[in-house]
Parts: structure tokens; C-alpha cells; sequence
């Protein structure tokens, strides 16, 4: 599904984020992406988004070559792509049930698509509740559901998650990743940055840790630290 | 697609709101651009009417009888081609000059009816290679068979025209330098309108929303700021065609041969349209320049 081909990216300062990053991740798998801050985590989600260009080698979503899509052909990638992150980003004037279904508006879908599938989508993230409130009238934990509702709402391949749970307390942070787990075992592939040991020792997935831009672990049932 | 027109509109129509103040601003400086613009076509358009025969350099113009024969407009017409001093000339038949007769008194439609083609003479327009020997050739050309008369171009005609090149100048100058104000408006609204609305464009983006998808209501925005501005300016034109109309008729005598048609008008306002709808344009896609970019 992602295939990151000997990728290399140097930012314009001469900063080396990625260095010679080779790394497959199937259809369906769920992703750790580990690593102190700094260390390339990010510019590993940018690029799989198509917000960046690597410098060196190629990357390949859903059996294509991104790093050599038309400027134009960028949007049809990113509908195959959720998105979510440590502040949600949702727009405050804009209800629950409005900020999931701009999310399939913008991309065109027809009215009597998005008056079903808002609902279902609200209902399995838990906040069929909560349609009608404003994201400031919502606790952080049901802010990040919405934001998950919103990135699923368009039935992506692959989730992005970025930092999803760095400012929820634990409990909250449990029920995110239930939640993104239910999500997982739909077939849809789960890639987050985290810097949370506890979740990742909790749920014994894949893990990819970068330190300096370059790949120092790939372990298949990992934790956080080495040996840790 | 009904939904989908039905965003646009609604956006659109929302973030006109929100910059209400840029958006005025913006409306009223097309307006007055393009009402300059319009004014001194309108005024350029009347003298060109008036003034016709003596355009593009034409300082005589040479008549023939009513009665020459076909050999003696030839005999002219090949001197004309001949002599190094004739920059350009044109011939006017009977009808060619009828045609202009009825134009030139289309408020007296009895004085029309009254004379047709046969009874006007055919004449030749000369441009000479210089101003200067317009004397020279209006002598020549007087004692030819079949030249009835030579008349030159008078003096009053000569600064007319002259006067409103300058002024068509100034006024070009005046709009194109306010076209310019309005533009740079345009474009701060865009850039006003798409900042109060970039977490909404980073969503648009992050989701996979197509670019014309993000940028249609800011375009739709600028469009409808050059629009309005434009559709007052040419109320400004049709107004003005109304006026000055109604001078020209009160001093027919001092006016005769000036005159505005409402096509004239009409072909104005469309063009003053047309730029506002294109500075809206421009406006809006150099306004979204920067944000738009994946």
C-alpha cells in the first residue's frame, strides 16, 4: 500500500530530514511511527501526502509513483488518504454534523450520499449524540473523534495520524485507539506518530522508529524503546 | 451538480458579506474607471461621427459634378495614384455618399426622402503626403474636367480634432490609472477573503478537494465585484448618451453631422462590461496566487 523507495530529503537549510529511507507497509497493517522529535516523523507523513517532495528516491501509494503525480492529480491522492492530528483541526463555526460533511462536500459528493453516510460515521465513533454541537462545546476526546469521523467519512485507504492523542489524558487516549483500531480491522492501513510508549507497548503492532532521518528499527510486534 | 452551484453561490455571496467595506471599495473604483472609460469613448465616438470625412490624415477632399462621365473620375483617379504628393485617397461613389447624407440628416427624414443618389456628387478623400501641400494639391486639382469643387479642411475641424485626440488621451490615461486602483483592491479582498477562510482551504486541501473547487467562489467573488461596478458604469454610459444626445439636439445647427446612436452606446456599455468582468478576474487569480498553490 505505502512503499518508501531509498527516500532522501534535504529541506532548503541543508537540513537532512529522511536519509536513504527504505520501508514497505501492506494493505491493512497498522504502523507505529516512532522517534524523538526532529527525527523525520513528520516529513514522512508530509511526503506521503504529497505536501513535499522527496529529494532522492521514489514513493509509492496504492501502486503509484506520488513523487511523479501532476500538480493537478495531488487531490484525487489525498482522497485516498484521512488525516488526523494533535489539534484536530476543526472549523469552529461549523457543527459536528457540518464539519464531517464538508469533508465530502468539497470533494463533490451528492447530497443524498452525504445525508447517509454522515450519520452512520458519526454513529461508529460514538457522537450520533452530538451531531448538532459546536467543536468548542465538545472535551478534547470527542473533538479527536469528530476529526476521525471527518477523516473516515470519505472511506480513505490509508490513515494518517499524527500526534492523535498528545493532548488527551489516558483514558480518552484508550478509547482513541480502540476506536482507530476498529477502523484498522476494515481494512483501512493505520500509520501514527507517536511519542507515547504506553500505547505502543499496549498494542503491539508494527513499529518504525527514526532517529536522525534514518530508519533504525522495523520490528513486526515492537514497543517503544528497544529491549523496553 | 445543482448542490454543488448552490455552494459556490452561497460561499460566494457569504464572503462578500464578511469584507463588505473591501467590497464596496473595490465596486466603486471599477465604477468610476470604467465611467471615464466609457465617458471619453462616448465623446470620441461623437466627434468620429462628425468628423469622419476628415480622419486618418484626409485634408481635401475633391468633388466631382453630379453629371462627370466615368472618363473624367478615371482621369482623377489616376492622377490621384500617381502623384508622389497623394499619400492615400479613397473614392466615394453616389451611393457611398448618399448613404452618408442620410446618416448625416437622419433627424429630417423629409429632407431625405426628397433627394436620392443621383442628385449627390461623387468625390475622392485625399491624404497628401504632408499637411503642408494640401494648398498645393486642392489648386491642381480644381481646373480638372469634371471637378466640380476642392474643399480642404478648416481650421475649426483641424483643432477639434486635435483637442480630442489630447483629451481621449487623458481620459485613456485617467481610467487606465484608476483600472489599475481597482485592481489592486480586487486583489486585497481575494487576499482578505481567502485569510479569513485558510482553516477551511487547509481543509478543503487535506480532504483532496479539487483546485477549482477551492478557488470557484473567491473567482466568483472578484467576478461579481468587477460586475457590479461595470453594470453601474455603463448606467453611467447610458446616461451620459442621454445627455449629451440632448445637447447636440438643442444646437443642431452648431452640431450638424454630430450624433450618437444608441448601438454606439449600447457597444460601449458592453465593452465597459467586458473589462469589468475581466479586472474582477485578473484581480481574483493574482489574489489567489499564494494561497492556492498544493
Amino acid at each position: 500500500m505505502i512503499r518508501f523507495e531509498h527516500v532522501t530529503k534535504t529541506y532548503k537549510n541543508d537540513v537532512v530530514a529522511l536519509r536513504d529511507v527504505t520501508v514497505d507497509v501492506a494493505k491493512g497493517e497498522f504502523v507505529f511511527l516512532v522517534g524523538p522529535s526532529g527525527s523525520g516523523k513528520s516529513t514522512f507523513l508530509r511526503l506521503l501526502l504529497r505536501e513535499e517532495l522527496p529529494t532522492e528516491g521514489r514513493i509509492i501509494v496504492a501502486g503509484r509513483d506520488i513523487t511523479k503525480l501532476g500538480t493537478w492529480k495531488v487531490p484525487q491522492l489525498r482522497r485516498n488518504i484521512g488525516c488526523i492530528f494533535q489539534d484536530y483541526k476543526l472549523l469552529p463555526n461549523k457543527t459536528v454534523y457540518e464539519n464531517v460533511a464538508f469533508a465530502s462536500e468539497v470533494i463533490g459528493r451528492p447530497q443524498h450520499v452525504i445525508r447517509t453516510q454522515v450519520p452512520q460515521i458519526l454513529d461508529l465513533v460514538g457522537l450520533a449524540k452530538k451531531a448538532d454541537n459546536f467543536p468548542d462545546e465538545l472535551s478534547g476526546g470527542e473533538q479527536q473523534r469528530v476529526s476521525i469521523a471527518r477523516a473516515f467519512v470519505n472511506r480513505p485507504l490509508i490513515l494518517l495520524a499524527d500526534e492523535p492523542t498528545g493532548n488527551l489524558d489516558p483514558a480518552t487516549t484508550t478509547g482513541i485507539m480502540r476506536l482507530l483500531d476498529r477502523i484498522n480491522r476494515t481494512g483501512t492501513t493505520v500509520v501514527m506518530a507517536t511519542h507515547d510508549s504506553r500505547i505502543v507497548d499496549m498494542m503491539r503492532r508494527r513499529v518504525i522508529e527514526l532517529d536522525h532521518g534514518m530508519l533504525v528499527r522495523d520490528q513486526a510486534r515492537g514497543v517503544y524503546g528497544v529491549g523496553g | 451538480m445543482f448542490s454543488r452551484m448552490a455552494y459556490f453561490g452561497r460561499e460566494t455571496l457569504i464572503s462578500l458579506r464578511r469584507n463588505l467595506l473591501m467590497t464596496l471599495a473595490g465596486i466603486i473604483t471599477v465604477f468610476v474607471s470604467l465611467s471615464v472609460l466609457g465617458g471619453a469613448l462616448l465623446i470620441s465616438r461623437i466627434v468620429d461621427h462628425g468628423t469622419q470625412q476628415w480622419k486618418d490624415g484626409v485634408e481635401l477632399e475633391v468633388f466631382m459634378n453630379v453629371d462627370a462621365t466615368d472618363n473624367q473620375i478615371e482621369a482623377v483617379r489616376t492622377m490621384l495614384a500617381n502623384s508622389p504628393d497623394v499619400r492615400r485617397y479613397t473614392y466615394l461613389s453616389k451611393d457611398d455618399a448618399y448613404r452618408e447624407f442620410k446618416r448625416i440628416f437622419r433627424n429630417d427624414p423629409d429632407f431625405v426622402s426628397s433627394i436620392d443618389a443621383s442628385a449627390l456628387p461623387p468625390s475622392f478623400r485625399v491624404a497628401p503626403a504632408r499637411a503642408e501641400l494640401t494648398d498645393t494639391l486642392a489648386r491642381r486639382f480644381e481646373g480638372e474636367p469634371g471637378v466640380d469643387e476642392v474643399k480642404t479642411a478648416s481650421k475649426e475641424v483641424k483643432r477639434l480634432l486635435s483637442a480630442t485626440r489630447f483629451l481621449r488621451l487623458g481620459f485613456i490615461t485617467v481610467s487606465f490609472v484608476l483600472a489599475l486602483a481597482s485592481l489592486f483592491l480586487i486583489v486585497n479582498t481575494i487576499r482578505l477573503a481567502t485569510f479569513a477562510r485558510r482553516r477551511e482551504i487547509e481543509v478543503m486541501k487535506l480532504v483532496g478537494a479539487s483546485n477549482w473547487f477551492v478557488r470557484i467562489p473567491f473567482m466568483l467573488e472578484g467576478l461579481v465585484q468587477g460586475l457590479i461596478g461595470a453594470g453601474l458604469a455603463f448606467g453611467a454610459v447610458a446616461a451620459l448618451k442621454v445627455v449629451l444626445t440632448d445637447v447636440i439636439d438643442r444646437n443642431s445647427a452648431f452640431y450638424r453631422g454630430f450624433y450618437l446612436t444608441s448601438a454606439d452606446a449600447t457597444q460601449i456599455g458592453m465593452l465597459v462590461l467586458l473589462f469589468g468582468a475581466v479586472l474582477g478576474v485578473i484581480g481574483s487569480a493574482v489574489g489567489l496566487r499564494r494561497f492556492i498553490e498544493v
